[in-house]
C-alpha cells in the first residue's frame, strides 16, 4: 500500500499540482473579472496566449527569462485597463450588457487568434526552459521547472488572497463588488476600480502565458488550452469566489490527474464536465458563493 | 454600434429595423464569410476555356494549421508551373480554398458548399483522416472525386474505401511496414512503448505499428492514447516509466510533438528512448520548435526533401525561392497530386467523373519522389519508401524499400 502511494500515486499528484497552479492563476484572472464586472471574459484564453506571444518577442529582443517574467504581466495591465475603458464599458450602460460583453470578448478573442497567426505563424515556438535538470522530493522525480512554477504560482496566489482580504484595496474592491452604487456614494471611483480589477485579472493571465511558455509551447490556438477547466473551476468554485477558484482548481487537477491511472486519458475531459453538471444542479453558486456574496 | 448597422445594411439583410445584439453578432461573424465567399468568386477577366476549380478543404487554424499551409504551398506552386504552361488541356487551374479546422462534420460542410455554391470540379486537402472519410461520402452524394495527400488512416483506402476518392500520399501501413523493418534489424530486442493521438489516424497508427513489429517478432511493452491538443503528457509519464521502454513510438503530429517531446525530455525521459514515429509526427514545419531534441528521430516516410533525385532538387529549390521554407512531405504530395490530376484530364480527354476515375485507376505519373502508380483496385499510390532519421536539422534518408514491397495488400472490396 505505502509502495503504491509512493510510486504511483505521489507523482501524480504531484504533477497535478504543477498543473493545478497555473490553471487557477488563469481561472482566479477570469473569476475576478466576473465577480467584479458579471463580464463574462471569453477572450481569457486569447490573453494568456498574448502574454505568451510578447513574452516570445521580447525573448527574441535580447531580454532574459528573468527579466521578462515581472515585465509581461506589468505590459498586460494597461492593455487589461484600455481593453476594460474603450470595448467593456462602452456597453455596459445598456439592459442587455451581459450577452453583449459575451459577443464583444468573443469576437475579441476570435481577432486576437488571427492577429497571432498573421504576426507569427501557424506553427508552434518553443521559448528554452530556463531552469534546467529535476529534484527529487520523497523519492518522487519533479523538473526544476515545474517546482519553481509550483513555488512561484503560490506566492501569486497568496498575495492575491492577502490583497483581497487583509488590505484596504481588497476591501473596497469587495465593497464594489457587493453593491457598487453605495461604494460610489461612498465616494469610490467604481469605474477605475471595475477597471483595475480586469486589468489585474488580464495580469494573471498574462502571466500564466510568461510561465508555461516554455513548457506547452507557443502557438496561436493555446488560447483554447485552458478554456474548458478555468471555466469549470470558475463554475464549481463560485464565480467571483478567490477562495472557490483555489479549492476548485486543486480538486479539478487532482482528480483527472489520479483519473488518468484508471480511466483511458479521453475521459478525463468528460469526466470535468460531469462534475461540472453535478455542480450547477446541486449548487449552482458553486462551492463557494460570489465574491462578497459568500 | 453604428458601423455595425451599415454592414448589415450592405449585406443585404433587410426588414429587421433595430439591430443591438444580433446585428452585433452577424457583423462579427460577417468578415469571416465574406472572405470566404470571396475566395470562390470567379475572375473578373474572361479566358477562352473555362477555368478548372479545384476545391481545398484543408485546416487554415488549429493544431494542424502548419499542415493545412504545406497543402496550400505545394498546391499553389503546381498551379503556378501549370497555368504557366498552359494550364491543362487549355484551361487555368483555379484553386479555392476553405477552412476544415481539422475537424470532419466542418470539413463535410464546407465540401458540400465548395461543390454546391462554387461549383468546383474536383476536391482536396484534407488533412484529418476523418474529414477524408466523410469528405469521400460528401463527394459521392455528389458524383464528384475527391483525393487526400496528407491522411494516413488505412481505411480511406482500405475497409472504408470510396470509389469517388483516392490517395496519393503514403498510409500508415507502408510507413508501419518500412519503419518496423528498420526496428526489427537494429534493435530486434526493443522494448516498444506507443503513444498515438486518440482518433482515427492515432488509433490506426498505433495499430498498424504493432502489428508490424509483432509479425517481425518485436513485442511492444505498452500503449496510450491521449487526446488530440493535449497539453500536458506528464500524468502518463509514470505510466510510461513503469514500463521501461527503450523505444518510443509516436503518431501525434503538429503542436502535440512539441509539447511531448519537450515533457518527455524535461522528465528526463528522452536520452534513454530511441524516439521513432509516424510520418507526420516531426516535419519543418515543427522541427525548429522541437529543436535539438528531435536528434535520432526514426520514420519511415514517403518523402524527405534531401531526397537525391534531379526532380526533387528542382521542386526544393522552386519551393524555397516562392515560399522560403522546406516542403515536408505534404507539400511535396500536395505539389505531385495536381500533376496527377493533370496527367488523368490528359489521359481521359475530359473533366467527367466516371472517365477520370477509369482514367485515374493504374495511372502513372512523375513526381519528386520519382514515379507513383495509381493502384486501380482501392485508389491507394504506390511509392518508394525511405526511413529517414533526423539529424542536425535535416531530414538524411538512411534506407530505400522500393514501392511494391511497402504497399501491402489490396483490402478495398468495394468494386
Amino acid at each position: 500500500m505505502l509502495d503504491y502511494m509512493q510510486l504511483v500515486l505521489a507523482p501524480q499528484m504531484l504533477n497535478a499540482l504543477s498543473i493545478a497552479v497555473p490553471t487557477i492563476l488563469v481561472a482566479l484572472g477570469l473569476t475576478i473579472t466576473f465577480g467584479l464586472l458579471d463580464v463574462i471574459n471569453m477572450a481569457h484564453g486569447e490573453l494568456y496566449a498574448l502574454g505568451a506571444f510578447l513574452a516570445l518577442s521580447a525573448s527574441r529582443l535580447g531580454l532574459g527569462f528573468w527579466t521578462l517574467l515581472p515585465l509581461i504581466p506589468l505590459v498586460m495591465m494597461p492593455i487589461g485597463w484600455f481593453a476594460e475603458r474603450w470595448l467593456v464599458q462602452r456597453v455596459f450602460s445598456r439592459p442587455d450588457r451581459k450577452t453583449l460583453t459575451l459577443l464583444l470578448t468573443l469576437g475579441l478573442s476570435l481577432v486576437l487568434e488571427d492577429v497571432f497567426k498573421l504576426l507569427y505563424g501557424p506553427n508552434p515556438h518553443r521559448p528554452e526552459l530556463p531552469l534546467r535538470g529535476g529534484v527529487e522530493l520523497l523519492g518522487v522525480f519533479l523538473p526544476s521547472y515545474r517546482l519553481f512554477l509550483i513555488a512561484a504560482g503560490t506566492g501569486v496566489i497568496a498575495a492575491v488572497w492577502i490583497i483581497a482580504r487583509h488590505t484596504r484595496l481588497g476591501a473596497i474592491i469587495r465593497a464594489v463588488a457587493w453593491d457598487s452604487q453605495m461604494a460610489a456614494a461612498l465616494g469610490v471611483p467604481v469605474e477605475r476600480v471595475t477597471a483595475g480589477a480586469f486589468a489585474f485579472g488580464v495580469m494573471l493571465a498574462g502571466l500564466a502565458g510568461v510561465l508555461l511558455g516554455p513548457i506547452y509551447s507557443v502557438f496561436p490556438t493555446m488560447g483554447q488550452d485552458f478554456i474548458l477547466t478555468s471555466f469549470a473551476v470558475v463554475i464549481v468554485g463560485g464565480m467571483g469566489s478567490i477562495p472557490g477558484t483555489i479549492v476548485a482548481g486543486l480538486l479539478l487537477t487532482q482528480m483527472q490527474s489520479i483519473a488518468t491511472l484508471y480511466i483511458p486519458p479521453a475521459w478525463s475531459d468528460p469526466l470535468v464536465f460531469a462534475l461540472l453538471i453535478l455542480v450547477l444542479l446541486v449548487r449552482p453558486q458553486g462551492l463557494f458563493g460570489r465574491i462578497g456574496h459568500a | 454600434m453604428a458601423k455595425a448597422w451599415n454592414w448589415g445594411k450592405k449585406w443585404g439583410t433587410s426588414g429587421n429595423r433595430s439591430w443591438g445584439m444580433g446585428g452585433t453578432g452577424v457583423a462579427l461573424l460577417l468578415p469571416m464569410l465574406v472572405a470566404d465567399s470571396a475566395a470562390a468568386l470567379p475572375e473578373a477577366s474572361s479566358p477562352p476555356a473555362r477555368p478548372l476549380k479545384m476545391g481545398v478543404v484543408t485546416p487554415l487554424s488549429g493544431t494542424y494549421a502548419g499542415i493545412g499551409q504545406q497543402v496550400r504551398w505545394g498546391l499553389e506552386l503546381a498551379a503556378r508551373e501549370i497555368n504557366a504552361k498552359g494550364g491543362i488541356s487549355g484551361r487555368r487551374i483555379e484553386l479555392v480554398f476553405e477552412d476544415e479546422e481539422a475537424n470532419p462534420t466542418v470539413a463535410a460542410q464546407k465540401a458540400e458548399r465548395l461543390f454546391q455554391v462554387a461549383g468546383v470540379d474536383f476536391l482536396t486537402g484534407t488533412v484529418n483522416s476523418g474529414s477524408t472519410l466523410a469528405v469521400a461520402q460528401v463527394a459521392e452524394r455528389n458524383d464528384r472525386l475527391a483525393a487526400t495527400t496528407v491522411s494516413f488512416s488505412d481505411a480511406i483506402t482500405g475497409d472504408r474505401c470510396s470509389p469517388n476518392m483516392f490517395r496519393v500520399n503514403a498510409r500508415a501501413s507502408q510507413q508501419s511496414a518500412v519503419l518496423a523493418e528498420w526496428l526489427a534489424k537494429k534493435m530486434p530486442q526493443a522494448r516498444v512503448f506507443a503513444l498515438g493521438p486518440d482518433y482515427e489516424m492515432g488509433r490506426n497508427t498505433v495499430a498498424s505499428f504493432k502489428a508490424a513489429v509483432q509479425q517481425r517478432g518485436v513485442e511492444p511493452v505498452g500503449e496510450i492514447f491521449a487526446p488530440l491538443d493535449s497539453k500536458d503528457y506528464s500524468p502518463y509519464l509514470g505510466r510510461i516509466r513503469a514500463m521501461r521502454p527503450n523505444v518510443f513510438y509516436t503518431s501525434v503530429a503538429g503542436n502535440d510533438t512539441v509539447r511531448l517531446v519537450s515533457q518527455l525530455e524535461e522528465y528526463g525521459l528522452l536520452k534513454s528512448l530511441t524516439m521513432i514515429g509516424a510520418s507526420g509526427t516531426v516535419t519543418s514545419q515543427n522541427l525548429g520548435a522541437i529543436g535539438k531534441a528531435a536528434t535520432g528521430f526514426v520514420t519511415g516516410v514517403g518523402y524527405s526533401p534531401e531526397l537525391d533525385t534531379p526532380e526533387n532538387k528542382q521542386f526544393v529549390a522552386a519551393f524555397r525561392e516562392a515560399f522560403h521554407a522546406a516542403p515536408d512531405l505534404y507539400g511535396a504530395d500536395s505539389y505531385g497530386f495536381l500533376y496527377f490530376y493533370k496527367a488523368a484530364v490528359a489521359r481521359a480527354s475530359s473533366t467527367d467523373t466516371a472517365k477520370l476515375r477509369t482514367a485515374m485507376q493504374g495511372l502513372s505519373w512523375m513526381t519528386p519522389q520519382g514515379q507513383k502508380t495509381m493502384r486501380a483496385g482501392d485508389h491507394q499510390a504506390i511509392q518508394d519508401m525511405y526511413v529517414v532519421q533526423v539529424d542536425d536539422g535535416r531530414f538524411k534518408v538512411v534506407s530505400r524499400v522500393p514501392g511494391e514491397a511497402a504497399i501491402g495488400p489490396d483490402s478495398c472490396s468495394r468494386w
